[in-house]
């Protein structure tokens, strides 16, 4: 008996200690996860992909009555502005196809002298169509999430471009789900071209729509309306992606809207592009530069 | 067993589960890709709007550990590359901890003045991510969006606390000893 009550006066001590330092424990429990996350950044990834995995059926079945609600409260905007819509859409139409003509000629005559020149094309990229299931959009991160993983042959790095342009890259992969890395995040660098100039730059981000365009050789050369495309140094991205268009030179700093609207993706398409393809094998004379690759 | 014992178990662990469902799915909400201007960025704060609003009516059904594990899933599932691990589990505990020092105050109060409350401490958990993000990745964080979070989700809390707060027990005072907080029985707050 004596010993009984004297365990239950022991466990009940210890419960009183435990209850007066759970604040402490949990908080010092806190920063234990957070040193381990510092110093052990493969085993974050892996509980970050494994988390991914696991909420990706649920944020798919979420996905599609969300993206129905955003369509639809984005119809009614543009029910009110529809005459207008129209007659832009009208005009463009018409530019575009005055467009088109003029690319049918060049990629006519493009061949042709590829033909004379023997040139000889980098592999052809393929494409994975993802669904958008999850915003990873907070005050510190751009990006968002993929339905599609390793399964389909997504990895690290790969470009995600949308119609418009680039989006961003894939930063994490799980075996059903991804996570991308808009351009505009604070953590994104891309090797950009200034498309009328062929000068090479770095496209960063800050985690506001517009980008900044650093490691400039002269900025003098840049004139706003500049377009900004993917120069595919040092990664596995194709060349001459379209990514923004220059909005703001000034004091030194050149913004660039990306093409992309963030606000409204729904379906993006991963670039798999074989990285060896880059570097292959030069065609002889000044024909060489690795500008041949088509991207569609 | 009759009948009524099972749907009273029932009973019993649905209303222990709900703070933590709900907790759950706020937190899975933060990745909805919800296209409505502003609220999609503040969708990450939503969970502690839950946490502070469930720690001051029922603390007991939402303890520490589970606000541990709910923080490191949420930082997980937000976070990119680089981003720190721990740092909402910490934010939800130590909110947690202040209302509980404090509910002697807040519990009775009138409405507004918990919405004050929750202004500071929701101010302080924003500082305090912000503050460990851009020590944590050492890079200049523009503390505007951050900002601008604070304020769309001080906006919302009148509309989503009054539901949140549904969940209490019917009076105050007449409940388990550890939900009632310091105040004693017959003591009248209004």
């Amino acid at each position: 008996m004596a010993i009984r009550d004297d365990f239950e006066v022991v466990a009940s001590q210890v419960r009183t200690v435990v209850q007066r330092f759970a604040l402490g424990l949990l908080v010092i429990v806190t920063f234990g996860v957070m040193l381990v996350g510092k110093a052990d950044t493969v085993l974050v990834e892996h509980a970050r992909v494994l988390a991914l995995d696991m909420v990706s059926p649920v944020l798919e079945t979420i996905a599609r009555p969300v993206a129905y609600a955003n369509r639809a409260i984005a119809d009614l905007r543009e029910f009110a502005s529809l005459r207008e819509e129209n007659a832009r859409l009208r005009e463009e139409n018409a530019r575009l196809l005055a467009w088109q003509t003029a690319a049918r000629r060049l990629e006519n005559e493009n061949e042709g002298l590829r033909s004379l020149a023997r040139f000889r094309e980098g592999p052809e990229a393929s494409f994975i169509t993802a669904r958008l299931v999850g915003d990873s959009v907070s005050a510190y991160m751009r990006g968002a999430l993929l339905n599609v993983g390793r399964r389909v042959g997504v990895a690290p790095g790969q470009a995600v471009v949308t119609g418009e342009g680039l989006a961003g890259r894939i930063a994490e992969v799980g075996e059903n789900s991804s996570r991308v890395l808009f351009v505009t995040d604070v953590n994104s660098r891309l090797p950009v071209l200034v498309e009328r100039t062929r000068e090479r730059a770095i496209l960063a981000g800050d985690n506001s729509p517009r980008l900044r365009l650093a490691l400039l050789q002269s900025i003098a050369g840049v004139q706003t309306g500049d377009r900004i495309v993917t120069s595919g140094h040092g990664g596995s991205f194709p060349v001459g992606i379209p990514v923004g268009e220059v909005v703001e030179t000034s004091e030194g700093t050149v913004r660039v809207r990306p093409f992309t609207d963030f606000s409204r993706l729904e379906f993006v398409r991963v670039v798999d592009y074989g990285v060896t393809g880059l570097v292959g094998p030069a065609a002889p004379g000044p024909a060489a530069p690795p500008a041949g690759v088509r991207v569609r | 067993m009759r009948a009524d014992g099972t749907l009273a178990i029932l009973d019993r662990w649905g209303r222990a589960a709900l703070p933590g469902t709900v907790l759950l799915f706020f937190v899975l909400l933060t990745l909805a890709p919800l296209r409505a201007p502003y609220l999609s960025d503040t969708l990450p704060l939503l969970p502690v709007l839950v946490v502070f609003q469930f720690s001051l009516v029922t603390p007991e059904r939402l303890p520490g550990p589970l606000l541990l594990v709910m923080g490191i899933l949420l930082d997980l599932l937000l976070g990119g590359p680089g981003a720190p691990v721990g740092i909402s589990a910490l934010g939800f505990i130590l909110v947690r901890a202040a209302v509980i020092a404090n509910r002697r105050y807040l519990v009775g109060v009138p409405f507004l003045f918990q919405w004050i409350g929750f202004c500071i401490l929701c101010w302080g958990y924003v500082a305090l991510v912000w503050a460990f993000t851009t020590l944590w990745t050492w890079a200049a964080i523009d503390p505007v969006p951050a900002m601008l979070q604070y304020v769309v989700m001080i906006v919302i809390y009148p509309l989503l606390a009054p539901l949140l707060a549904r969940v209490r027990a019917r009076d105050p005072l007449n409940v388990p000893e550890l939900s009632r907080g310091s105040a004693r029985p017959g003591e009248t707050t209004t």
